[in-house]
């Protein structure tokens, strides 16, 4: 177990390098240029190399790459270009959001595909249900997203369409507004923010709920003809029971790892929920990154993101293992089987 | 949930009535769409501490009669059902759910014929017997079905544990709810000889300390007979015969019975001549022989993972010569044959084949040898490819092959869902020998098909090496079969051949001890034919 964690440690470091290389190398392709976005458009071009200089923009790329390697170790992810605060400092005030927004995506993904996996089974009228998840699941999220505002904000008025609270300057330990509502005890806030909260992470989770949900569903489908489930009926298990007992832990290994592959792919869908719905998260901060060639910025997110998505990964690995308890978490004994 | 308040009496009434009462039951399910009698008009009874089997030939409704029993007729298939089911005097017919569940927890227990995915692979052998609260009593269960280290066993993942080990767990695991009726659906189909006999010992014996009434579901009629007090013929979803093992052993009334015992060989049957199973037969004819070998094996070893699978084997076959290979499994049969057939590589020795045709395997689950989405006929064909032929001269080939293995050639453009098992079994024979191999190797090809198939096919087997000429390696668990099919038998222990020799001379006089118990373990009929 802890050879294990160390080895998927090594693991973080190495793509993480490689992961910060790789916009490093992007840097080199992409026509957008800081210096300008600085200097402004029409400043000269001796102006231009001067904060080319300061910003070392003009230093061949393996410097620049080594230069901020050497600051990440000691902590330092650079100044935002942008916002001029470091960037770690900028992660740190958006991170929450980010983090509050996502969690809530994956309880209400994770609780949509276990609904997905039942109707993927059977009842009258399943069919139209199933349509009607597809339908949602495979629209592309900026027009869920913007649907979801037109009609539930903005047509309807039931919740609200931007930002994360309506009270200003309450902040709380976690800076998760939710948790933070319930632990001052302040139920009004509290609700306030799950209601801001609601709509984003509705968007952000159909597309989990409907892949994770049709992976679970033809697991499960599989997994309740095998014979050892039929031996468990022959107990005098009820379908439920034999269901959630014995069903439920040898079908889990292939929706997991689509959730893993989900948890990847939600990043992308943050940034675009987070600016439909300006929810001033790391999404909206690296989609503003993006604009103005944010070098610095853009990379201190990715690294977040990455560290974030293999740390969870880690997690998924872990909880398939402790499904079945077969897949072993070292690699080494499986060669071996016997 | 809560039981009606007259069963609470039903002890005392018990010693009379039947554990089980079936009457009249009929079965319909649909497949497809299409609706299908499987049973009609079913009749008959198993009184307390009685022993019954419940024979017949693969479809003939004998596992839906036993689903039935348990309540758990398969709901994808809409069954209709009529007639009365009475298990300890509650009837279970159109009784709901609860009640059902409740029956299937206390009164009738089943164990599964496949023991290797009967078992939850996730969950260790204590937890899915009983739970934590009942560990001790499942423990206590696991001793009494012979398992040596029932702690570590409760300890277990299935995945640890072998074929016969499982099949244990799972006796101890319907035991343990003390069943008033066990049904055993062909619990051995899976299991080698050995382990076999043991099996079936176990069941008789805790089922008779119990007092539990055991119906035995199987296609052996010698395991039936061994087994049983009574025996229940099943034909077509109809009661044929019932009686007595004696008095049906002595003078079997219908044809299907008949049918049943003609198909049935042991070491008593006639080695001469094809088996009885297709009605009266002649003599085989000579095979054609000479001293060429086809296959030469000499100190052959082969090791997986930390195992010698194969240990120092020298085995030699000539041209129109017949050996079967007998031992348990792990003995490392199947890893010989592989490397007789060039699929697998020794570590040491060397193998030397003769002819340019490579030798042909006949696996033993026909269906997973067939792709399932090309038609019988295209995958025979394949192997005429690139001999030169034109589409008439294939044509003609590819009907011949099907004569000699007795497929219609209307099922050449079926695809191997729409066979049956046997046929399947037979359209894998066909590719075989549509080119004929100088030698045609048989793993295990009639242990998962149930008796009157597997006669029949170590008749197809020996007729076609006879009228072709082809050499026989025939891997086999079934001392029986072995002797039937080859000329020599080699056994196999721990990977290395302990004993071989003429067949015949081999089984009256073993040399070794091992030898002498996969002889005993051949179920025989208890009276005289």
């Amino acid at each position: 177990m802890l050879a294990y964690l160390l080895r998927r440690l090594i693991g973080l470091v190495a793509v993480l390098l490689a992961m910060a290389f790789l916009i490093f190398a992007l840097q080199g392709i992409i026509p957008a240029d800081p210096a300008r976005a600085i200097a402004g458009v029409a400043a000269p071009v001796e102006v231009l190399e001067a904060v080319r200089d300061k910003l070392g923009l003009s230093d061949p790329v393996p410097v620049q790459y080594g230069r901020f390697l050497g600051r990440v170790v000691q902590g330092d992810l650079g100044t935002s270009i942008r916002t001029r605060q470091p960037v770690l400092a900028d992660i740190q005030k958006y991170l929450p959001a980010s983090l509050e927004l996502g969690l809530a995506a994956l309880l209400i993904g994770t609780a949509l595909a276990g609904l997905f996996a039942l109707v993927h089974r059977r009842f009258p009228g399943s069919a139209v249900v199933r349509l009607t998840l597809i339908t949602a699941g495979s629209t592309p999220i900026f027009l869920t997203a913007l649907l979801l505002v037109y009609f539930v904000w903005f047509r309807l008025g039931w919740l609200p369409g931007a930002g994360r609270l309506s009270h200003r300057g309450f902040s709380g330990p976690t800076g998760l507004n939710l948790i933070d509502g319930l632990l001052a005890v302040r139920p009004d806030i509290a609700l306030d923010a799950l209601q801001h909260l609601l709509l984003p992470a509705l968007a952000v989770a159909l597309p989990i709920a409907v892949a994770v949900g049709r992976s679970l569903g033809a697991s499960l489908h599989e997994v309740m003809r095998r014979p050892y489930i039929r031996t468990m009926r022959g107990k005098g298990l009820s379908e439920g029971e034999a269901l959630w007992r014995h069903g439920l832990r040898n079908a889990a290994s292939a929706p997991l790892a689509m959730l893993g592959l989900q948890i990847g792919l939600m990043f992308g869908n943050l940034m675009v929920v987070e600016r439909i719905f300006a929810w001033p998260g790391l999404g909206l901060y690296m989609v503003q990154s993006f604009a103005s060639a944010d070098l610095p910025a853009i990379l201190g997110v990715s690294l977040a993101f990455g560290s974030i998505y293999i740390v969870a990964n880690i997690g998924i690995e872990m909880a398939q293992s402790l499904a079945d308890p077969r897949i072993g978490l070292s690699r080494s004994r499986a060669g071996a089987a016997d | 949930m809560a039981r009606r308040g007259g069963r609470r009496d039903q002890r005392l009434t018990m010693a009379a009535a039947p554990v089980l009462a079936v009457r009249d039951l009929s079965v319909a399910l649909s497949r497809n769409g299409r609706s299908s009698r499987v049973l009609e008009a079913v009749s008959f009874a198993v009184a307390p501490h009685e022993i019954v089997a419940l024979v017949g030939a693969s479809g003939s409704g004998k596992s839906t009669l036993g689903l039935a029993i348990q309540g758990l007729l398969p709901r994808d298939a809409r069954p209709e059902i009529s007639g009365s089911i009475c298990v300890a005097e509650a009837e279970l017919v159109g009784a709901a759910e609860p009640a059902l569940r409740q029956i299937r927890r206390s009164l009738v227990r089943v164990v599964p014929q496949d023991p290797l995915s009967g078992l939850d692979p996730t969950m260790t052998i204590g937890r899915q017997m009983a739970g934590k609260a009942r560990e001790r009593e499942a423990i206590a269960w696991l001793r009494r079905t012979g398992i040596a280290d029932p702690e570590r066993v409760a300890r277990s993942y299935p995945h640890r544990l072998s074929g016969g080990q499982r099949q244990r767990v799972l006796i101890a695991m319907a035991m343990l709810a003390r069943p008033r009726l066990l049904i055993a659906d062909e619990p051995t189909t899976a299991l080698d000889v050995l382990t076999q006999a043991q099996v079936l010992e176990t069941l008789r014996g805790l089922t008779r300390a119990e007092g539990s009434a055991l119906l035995f579901i199987t296609h052996d009629l010698a395991v039936a007979t061994s087994l049983a007090d009574r025996v229940v013929v099943l034909e077509a979803g109809q009661v044929v015969e019932i009686g007595p093992v004696g008095a049906m052993l002595a003078a079997p009334q219908a044809a299907a019975t008949r049918r049943l015992l003609a198909a049935r060989y042991d070491l008593g049957s006639d080695r001469n001549r094809p088996l009885p199973a297709e009605g009266a037969s002649v003599a085989w004819p000579a095979a054609r022989r000479d001293a060429s070998k086809v296959l030469e094996l000499v100190g052959v070893s082969k090791t997986l993972g930390r195992r010698q699978v194969v240990h120092q084997v020298d085995l030699s076959i000539e041209a129109g010569e017949s050996v079967a290979v007998v031992g348990e499994s792990g003995a490392g049969k199947s890893t010989l044959l592989r490397i007789a057939a060039g699929l697998t590589k020794p570590d040491a020795g060397t193998v030397t084949r003769l002819g340019e045709t490579r030798p042909q395997i006949v696996f033993q689950d026909p269906v997973a040898a067939l792709t399932p989405w090309l038609s019988v006929g295209e995958q025979v064909a394949d192997r005429l490819r690139g001999l030169g032929l034109n589409t008439a001269e294939r044509r003609r080939r590819l009907g011949e092959a099907f004569a000699m293995v007795g497929l219609p050639e209307s099922l050449m453009a079926a695809l191997p869902g729409e066979l049956s098992v046997g046929q399947c079994q037979r359209a894998v024979l066909a590719r075989a020998i549509v080119v004929p191999p100088r030698l045609l190797l048989c793993d295990e090809p009639a242990s998962a098909i149930d008796m009157p198939l597997a006669a029949a096919m170590l008749n197809l087997i020996g007729a076609l090496r006879r009228r072709l000429g082809m050499a026989l390696l025939f891997v086999t668990h079934d001392i029986a079969a072995a002797r039937l099919i080859g000329d020599r038998i080699a056994v196999m222990q721990d990977g290395a051949v302990i004993e071989a020799g003429e067949a015949e001379a081999l089984i009256a006089r073993p040399a070794t001890a091992h030898t002498r118990a996969l002889v005993a373990a051949i179920p025989r009929f208890e009276t005289a034919r």
